[in-house]
């Protein structure tokens, strides 16, 4: 009950300075918009006309991928700045529930509220070219719920490393780029890429919205290898946020910014 | 009376900024506060108060001692015992200005877990008592630094903890303002039964609050001991006389025989006598140097010293010295 109190509390916040910070929104929604228009229009005017549908449709999954791992594993390490820097960190880390319980519910309403503008943002990538992919949610669900998880990881980990040494910024705008290589390298290439954290999801969100797969026809493999990183990610990222966060408390580094 | 929390041999150090050297923040403190009881910690900048606050929060681990939050150890279990503590941190960094007065609240509460219906009926009574009602719906950044500081007040309350934790409470106020909070804080104590740790450099704040103070200097505990104690014992027997006339030179060679480090300052009528006794009796010293001329007496004020003076002597060693006298 605790936690689905923490749970509500967060997610109203976010949504409550979402809409606060609408015209913020609003522009960065229009931001990803005219970048996929852009790419759309490159794939037409210079792809190779013979593989034109099939580049569009790994574009609009690419890149929606990649804007909804941007947006989960960069806000927590933002958020850590921002709380550090308004000074509320500190009022988070005394609450008894824990630092990482209130990161994981913030974590859990960024990513619900972000999978909203995504499916926004999908269903107007996919109207702008003309292409409808297989949106079979019954398989797309539990796929993306272990990919989040692994996102989720990671999250951890910048949020870690953002507590200890703030000024991070620069270092999440190069996560951009790493985060695109990931999501738009396909498995194909090197299957060793599974292993690291969501690159096997997204392979297996490609197979059914674009192979049009059906989740039985999906291997049991990659479900073990999704579950395994789902796992193997958050446990980790929970381990390196717990360490960091005594570190911080240990060399009263939590109110500095 | 039950102590709800214990700091024992408490030491923190930190490492200078790209140097070697180390800052002795906190050096072997102990104290106990009471249940329901208004502890002051005072000292000057740098001594060491918010890095004991802040080890007390949970929100720096010292490198050596004990704390004890209702008989939680706070380095072994700092979550259960964060449950009895609440903090109002320095500055107007504890609250989120892009949100109400209403919303803050209930976000807190939520970030401990406790669900919107379980506070709404306390979110009524401490907007009320905190005279924020009619402005519940006003976003944090147009308050005013006052009314930033009464909701912080009123976030730590809504804990439900037992100890609420206040560095530097009525720090950038005006004065209506920070009395409005001093009555607050007494009003807790009273209608709640709360125990409250104030770290502040307001001395009328300490004198007109607080039971208790614990003075910390260079991260050591130099003085606890209850307020009016302290006054008393750095209590002086002080005078200022002012004469209706100027005194004969025989007058002023006696008063320089008895007492010898008197202040005297004659103007054309009148003039002003400023006296220190050792003992009560010595007035009468006085008395009979002024009866030789029959020096008209116009007035005699007693000077009191105040908790400034008190804790401005204490910090520079000098309590010593009044244990010395007293005894």
């Amino acid at each position: 009950m605790r936690w689905l109190n923490l749970l509500k509390a967060n997610t109203k916040k976010e949504y409550i300075e979402l809409k606060r910070y609408l015209p913020n929104t609003i522009a960065m929604l229009l931001t990803f918009y005219i970048i996929f228009v852009g790419m759309f229009a490159g794939i037409q005017l210079i792809g190779d006309p013979s593989t034109q549908d099939s580049n569009i449709q790994y574009a609009i999954v690419n890149y929606i991928f990649w804007f909804l791992s941007f947006m989960v594993i960069n806000s927590i390490g933002y958020e850590i700045i921002n709380e550090a820097m308004k000074g509320t960190l500190e009022q988070l880390s005394m609450s008894p529930m824990g630092m990482w319980r209130i990161m994981t519910v913030r974590l859990i309403s960024t990513t619900f509220i972000n999978l909203v503008i995504v499916i926004v943002l999908l269903y107007l990538s996919m109207a702008t070219a003309g292409q409808w992919l297989n949106i079979d949610v019954i398989t797309i669900a539990p796929i993306l719920l272990l990919t989040v998880i692994s996102m989720f990881g990671v999250g951890f980990i910048i949020a870690g490393i953002s507590i200890i040494l703030k000024q991070v910024q620069a270092f999440l705008q190069i996560l951009q780029f790493i985060l695109m290589a990931l999501t738009f390298i396909p498995l194909s290439v090197s299957p060793v890429l599974a292993f690291l954290p969501f690159v096997q999801g997204i392979d297996m969100v490609r197979e059914v919205m674009i192979h049009g797969a059906a989740f039985n026809q999906l291997q049991v493999g990659d479900f073990m290898i999704l579950g395994f990183n789902a796992l193997f990610y958050f446990a980790i990222g929970i381990g390196v946020f717990l360490y960091c966060e005594r570190v911080a408390m240990k060399k009263g580094l939590m109110a500095h910014y | 009376m039950e102590s709800i929390i214990e700091v024992q041999n408490l030491r923190k150090t930190y490492r200078k900024r790209r140097s070697k050297e180390y800052v002795h923040a906190v050096s072997d403190i102990s104290f106990k506060v009471n249940r329901g009881e208004i502890l002051g910690l005072l000292g000057p900048n740098g001594a060491g108060k918010t890095t004991t606050i802040k080890m007390i929060c949970g929100l720096l681990i010292p490198d050596s001692g004990m704390i004890r939050i209702n008989g939680i150890d706070n380095k072994e279990k700092r979550l259960k015992a964060l449950r009895h503590i609440s903090a109002v941190l320095e500055g107007n960094r504890n609250l989120y200005w892009r949100l109400t007065v209403r919303e803050n609240l209930e976000y807190f509460a939520g970030n401990r877990g406790m669900s919107r219906k379980d506070v709404i009926d306390q979110v009524e009574d401490l907007l009320l008592k905190f005279n924020l009602k009619g402005k519940e719906n006003e976003l944090v950044n147009r308050l005013s630094r006052g009314m930033q500081q009464k909701l912080a007040i009123a976030v730590a309350m809504l804990a439900e903890s037992d100890v609420i934790l206040l560095d530097e409470p009525t720090l950038g106020l005006d004065v209506e303002t920070g009395y409005e909070v001093r009555e607050i804080l007494k009003a807790i104590v009273r209608d709640y039964n709360r125990t409250i740790i104030i770290s502040s450099h307001d001395m009328d704040v300490i004198q007109d609050i607080c039971e208790r103070t614990v003075i910390i200097n260079q991260g050591k505990i130099v003085t606890d001991d209850r307020v009016e104690n302290l006054l008393k014992l750095f209590e002086i027997r002080a005078y200022t006389i002012t004469l209706g006339d100027i005194l004969n030179s025989q007058q002023q060679q006696l008063l320089l025989q008895k007492f010898p480090q008197h202040d005297y300052q004659q103007d054309t009528y009148q003039s002003i006598l400023n006296i220190e006794l050792a003992k009560s009796e010595g007035i009468y010293d006085l008395f009979d140097v002024l009866k030789l001329n029959n020096t008209p007496v116009e007035a005699i004020d007693r000077r009191t010293i105040n908790f400034e003076q008190i804790f401005m002597k204490i910090v520079k060693g000098e309590k010593q010295d009044a244990l010395a006298q007293s005894s």
